[in-house]
């Protein structure tokens, strides 16, 4: 929806807040600090090229290409920007495994903190109280409450994104995927399992 | 500081409002405050540490009830303020001038 | 001088980002496998030491490098270039004896943030 559309929307008028937030671009472009098209070009990247499609391709790929696996492993940050992801709340990245023994969940406690270059901008929920606030005290129950079943005897590994690394989980292949090609296997690779905050779909589900 | 922000480890604060999928910006304003935000950090008027700091520094029942980017449009606010870029009274005239403007009302 | 971000230079600007690595040689203070504790700070401005694990002790993990220190960053855009350290700690260590032992926990705290913690029991 362009903001011509919005400026006109006659079925709404516009909320307080649209007006202050529009009154405040008006000023900071006025004045020369922000630039209009510098703002439509940053919401166009996030809305339409930075998401975690980006993700999905640096999962597929390790799956696929074991010796890209252990590149990943030794410089995340490095082997993610061979596949042209890099920048902003990503300049240090550090990709943590799933395994059968260890499943691991991401949470900013102190704010929204996000590995933006390959998942985009985080979804509401990891950025509001119940999130953060639960998943370092309860982290099975979060689980549970987002419907994943995380066996008692596997280990549970939360990683607060406190400092300037931003993590990404790697989740386990699924099962039945055998001989797929990346495109396909990252039709399976959901922004939540790369979270820790759900699973990769599975092969029969997924068609 | 010890602020409502430091939320690891409290009870009681609700449900997970989980989502399969939802738009990258719910409104067109989140957008704007978004890319606001990205335009004036780290090009010489704030740091991304006094960003997180002003978001902080929120009244604490306003910071648990706001949305998202509401925390987002008082930090930039705040800080535009704090560093003299532009004042309060610029904001409200400007505010008046586009209610003013309106033509759909 | 600020500068003004326009149009062509976003492209650029997030592929490249803000690091806030210093480029320095700074001998760190802690080795990868030593115990630390994080230290009872009760700072009223900004700091990243989350409350839940203040006073508790863990394991260095990972040294990730020299960065700036936002405590210091947030109030007046001073650096105080330091190691940032992964650290692991367990749940009974921060949660308490009724912590479920199969959870386990990592965060990233500065050098600042940290004392060396004794193997012998607190």
């Amino acid at each position: 929806m362009t903001s011509h559309e919005h400026d006109h929307d006659h079925t709404k008028p516009p909320s307080e807040l649209e007006l202050r937030v529009k009154a405040l671009e008006s000023l900071l472009v006025e004045r020369k600090i922000v630039e209009a098209a510098a703002l439509d070009a940053i919401v166009d990247a996030y809305e339409n090229k930075i998401g975690p499609r980006n993700g999905a391709a640096v999962v597929a790929r390790a799956w696929v290409d074991p010796d890209y696996k252990v590149r990943l492993f030794a410089d995340s940050t490095a082997a993610i920007a061979e596949l042209g992801f890099s920048g902003l709340q990503g300049e240090d990245l550090a990709v943590v495994e799933n395994t059968p023994a260890v499943h691991n969940m991401i949470v900013c406690t102190l704010c929204s903190c996000y590995p933006w270059p390959t998942l985009g901008l985080p979804p509401s929920w990891y950025k509001a109280a119940p999130y953060r606030s639960r998943v370092v005290i309860d982290p099975r129950g979060v689980l549970k409450e987002l419907g994943l079943d995380v066996p008692a005897d596997k280990e549970v590994r939360v990683w607060d994104s406190t400092a300037e690394v931003r993590y990404m989980v790697l989740p386990e292949r699924p099962s039945g995927t055998d001989g797929w090609t990346e495109a396909q296997l990252m039709e399976l690779i959901t922004r939540d399992s790369m979270i820790g905050a759900g699973l990769t779909k599975s092969p029969v589900k997924a068609q | 500081m010890n602020g409502i922000h430091d939320l690891g480890g409290m009870h009681g604060l609700g449900k997970i409002l989980h989502t399969p999928d939802e738009p990258v910006f719910r409104s067109e304003w989140e957008g704007r405050v978004f890319a606001m935000l990205l335009s004036v950090n780290g090009v010489g008027h704030v740091n991304t540490d006094e960003f997180r700091h002003s978001m902080e520094r929120m009244e604490p029942a306003q910071y648990l009830s706001v949305s998202y980017y509401e925390h987002w449009l008082h930090g930039l606010e705040t800080l535009l303020y704090e560093k003299g870029i532009i004042a309060v009274a610029d904001l409200d005239a400007k505010l008046a001038q586009i209610k003013g403007n309106d033509a759909c009302q | 001088m600020p500068i003004v971000l326009t149009s062509d230079m976003v492209a650029g600007a997030l592929k490249t980002g803000h690091s806030t690595r210093v480029d320095v040689a700074i001998e760190p203070r802690f080795k990868v496998g030593q115990r630390v504790r994080a230290k009872n700070l009760q700072p009223l401005g900004h700091t990243r030491l989350v409350r839940y694990v203040r006073g508790r002790v863990g394991i260095v993990e990972t040294d990730y490098g020299v960065f700036t220190l936002p405590d210091t960053m947030a109030h007046g855009n001073i650096p105080t270039p330091q190691h940032g350290y992964r650290v692991s700690f367990t749940s009974h260590e921060l949660w308490g004896p009724a912590a479920d032992p199969k959870n386990s926990y990592r965060v990233g705290l500065w050098e600042d943030y940290l004392d060396p913690a004794s193997d012998m029991a607190p």
